[in-house]
């Protein structure tokens, strides 16, 4: 027989809901076994309960039913309910029946301590353990981005090649049959989109290759125990736990992060953790370390970017202890449960469609606003000023956005990157920061595109991209090796620097006084310290306002150039770079 | 038993796991998630990741990074966490 069935037939109750609710309960079945066509088709417990939790299906099926008396009991009784337990009877009804459950699995299951502490219990006491738990996330992080920049390179360096090689070949022989050949339109396409968005294009197996560790670390479920560790740290250092949650969705963009602060219900925490969440870094800042560390720091490149995101951290843990003192004082803490979900093992199909979606995402950004904006800096680096050239036809130094950037560069150049291509990529990179890449392919691949090649026919140009990718798959299998300290490169000679790589070299070499290396780390602090994106502003006026976000964006400004300024000077004085 | 897990939630200083609750009440893993199911349909806990999404959803997600997106991609997948809606918490310090 059917336990319901049991129970209501016999009259034995399963669930004691306690005397004031079964009085009530009491009192409601009467009337029910007193209407036959209600106690015909229902069972009158079960009825008399459904209308206490006000179930409106019930409700509706009574009216139906010449039921107007039970109705105006049971409203009786549930207002009669809700005055003793001071709570809705259907929570009051909800907690008796958990409780019931409750009791019934500890009666009828029988499990050890053991038992209980399922694989995902047994991994979580190391990896979330209170000594552990930081030291293997930072280890897990060094780890992705050692794999990030020793497995993309190869791919990167193919990608450059097609970019800058054969498929800039093709545009410039389409333009020349076309009759657009050799003038300003061949210029824009060159000078301007392709080396504007192909600058950015180039890190698209970066990018492949962070979506491919993040999303192992999604799907596997560690990245909720990251958030829970460092949850933690944040607690001791009297942050709001929380807060960690946006700032772990800030390392893939900023502004959904920001909106994400909305889940914390105290204004005080809202506030500094939407003005902590820009210091986590963005995958679009990757671009732009992944260059740099590569030109100045070749074979540690991994290394470099780990310390970056590091320091992205400490900075907002820091400033958020001192804000916590200072401006946002409030000693409210507000608890909550995270739900760690079991381990899984990680299915090919997932982690495709993650590095599928994501790398779409940053493709279609390269194609929309990435685009457009070269095209604006190439106008502006087409235009002569001060009379020297006509339009698309004049040295880039003389051009309007060499004017402008260089009124900018006498500020920066205490942080060792004071020339107008530094500044200009600077001031380009408010409006996203892969920006900041893109205007240096064009601000220095415009000085270098005179280089003759050798022309080749369609079918050689696609015979080397095949031969070169198949060389770029080797070189990756065999840098793998390279995440546990394995080199099996060793012996062989060092890639030679792309042409944009060696221009930027040579810049900061100049703009330093030879400390290069140090400048390029105080130019990697001030584009990760400084604002995310203008979409990151406009995200973070409409929750914070206008006052907040002045401070924040002159605020992350002031931090960026101070930071870069203690590690180029500092650098200097101690000898290092 | 609703009552014991918001008492929790209460005298919690920082964050916990859904089975460090569970140990603490002695519930099993399941039965608590069906409790806190039903508290945050009661409006009595918030889950704090789909009130994330439905706010950036009608805040327009990532605005021009990813136009035309219904869920932004970059987001990183972060766990659930449940809170006390704070409507909710002078009600339940009454019943203390």
């Amino acid at each position: 027989m059917p336990t319901h069935a049991m129970a209501y037939t016999r009259k034995v109750t399963l669930v004691d809901y306690g005397r004031e609710v079964e009085n009530e309960i009491g009192t409601l079945e009467e009337i029910i076994e007193a209407n036959s066509a209600l106690q015909a088709r229902y069972n009158s417990r079960w009825l008399a309960i459904k209308l206490l939790e006000e179930d409106s299906d019930i409700v509706d099926k009574v009216k139906q039913a010449d039921g107007a008396r039970l109705l105006s009991v049971a409203r009786k009784s549930i207002a009669h309910l809700r005055e003793v337990y001071g709570d809705d009877v259907d929570t009051v009804i909800a907690d008796r029946r958990y409780g019931w459950i409750n009791g019934l699995v500890r009666e009828t299951v029988h499990r050890t301590a053991v038992d209980r502490q399922t694989i995902s219990d047994r991994i979580d006491k190391v990896v979330t353990n209170r000594v552990l738990g930081i030291p293997i996330f930072i280890a897990l992080m060094w780890v992705v981005f050692k794999f990030t920049t020793d497995v993309a390179g190869p791919y990167l360096d193919w990608v450059d090649g097609v970019i800058g090689g054969p498929l800039t070949n093709w545009v410039v022989a389409i333009l020349g049959l076309t009759g657009l050949g050799g003038g300003w339109v061949e210029s824009l396409f060159v000078d301007g989109i392709i080396a504007g968005v192909g600058g950015v294009l180039v890190f698209v197996p970066v990018m492949m290759s962070l979506y491919f560790a993040l999303a192992v670390l999604e799907d596997s479920g560690y990245m909720a125990r990251a958030a829970f560790v460092m949850d933690r740290v944040m607690h001791a250092l009297g942050l709001h736990g929380k807060s960690f949650l946006p700032m772990i969705v800030g390392f893939g963009c900023t502004v959904p992060a920001i909106y994400a602060t909305r889940t914390l219900a105290n204004k005080k925490d809202r506030i500094l953790t939407a003005l902590l969440v820009p210091f986590m870094s963005c995958g679009a800042r990757l671009p732009v370390y992944v260059l740099f560390a590569s030109i100045f720091f070749p074979g540690k490149s991994g290394v470099v970017i780990f310390w970056l995101y590091m320091l992205g951290i400490i900075t907002a843990m820091v400033l958020g202890v001192v804000l916590k003192n200072t401006l946002f004082k409030d000693k409210e803490q507000s608890p909550f449960v995270m739900e760690l979900p079991p381990y899984r093992m990680p299915t090919l199909k997932g982690i495709w469609f993650h590095i599928w979606e994501r790398t779409g995402a940053f493709v279609n950004k390269a194609w929309t606003l990435i685009m457009v904006t070269s095209i604006i800096i190439w106008v502006l680096l087409a235009i002569p000023v001060g009379g020297e050239g006509s339009f698309a036809d004049t040295d880039v130094a003389g051009s309007a956005f060499a004017a402008v950037s260089g009124g900018i560069a006498p500020a920066l150049k205490p942080l060792g990157f004071g020339d107008w291509q530094a500044s200009g990529a600077l001031v380009t990179g408010f409006v996203a920061k892969e920006v900041v890449v893109g205007t240096m392919a064009q601000v220095y691949g415009v000085e270098e595109a005179e280089e003759e090649a050798e022309p080749t026919t369609f079918f050689e140009d696609v015979g080397e991209i095949v031969t070169s990718f198949i060389g770029a798959t080797g070189d990756t299998l065999k840098s793998l090796p390279l995440i546990v300290g394995i080199n099996l490169f060793e012996g062989e000679e060092e890639g030679e620097l792309t042409a944009l790589m060696a221009a930027v070299e040579d810049g900061f070499e100049a703009t330093s006084g030879g400390h290069g290396a140090l400048a390029a780390v105080a130019f990697m602090v001030f584009v990760l310290i400084y604002t995310p994106c203008m979409v990151a502003i406009a995200a973070e006026r409409q929750e914070l306002g206008d006052k907040w976000t002045l401070a924040s964006v002159f605020g992350q400004l002031a931090l960026a150039w101070l930071m870069a300024f203690v590690i180029f000077q500092g650098g200097k004085l101690l000898g290092l770079g | 038993m609703l009552q014991r897990i918001l008492n929790e939630f209460e005298s919690a200083s920082g964050g916990m796991s859904v089975n460090e609750l569970g140990r603490r009440l002695d519930v099993e893993r399941s039965a608590l998630e069906g409790m806190i199911d039903y508290l945050v349909r009661k409006g009595r806990l918030q889950d704090d990741k789909a009130a994330a999404a439905a706010m950036m959803c009608s805040s327009g997600g990532c605005g021009t990074s990813c136009p035309g997106a219904h869920k932004c991609p970059f987001v990183v997948e972060t766990p659930r966490t449940f809170s006390i809606v704070q409507n909710n918490l002078n009600l339940t310090r009454r019943k203390l």
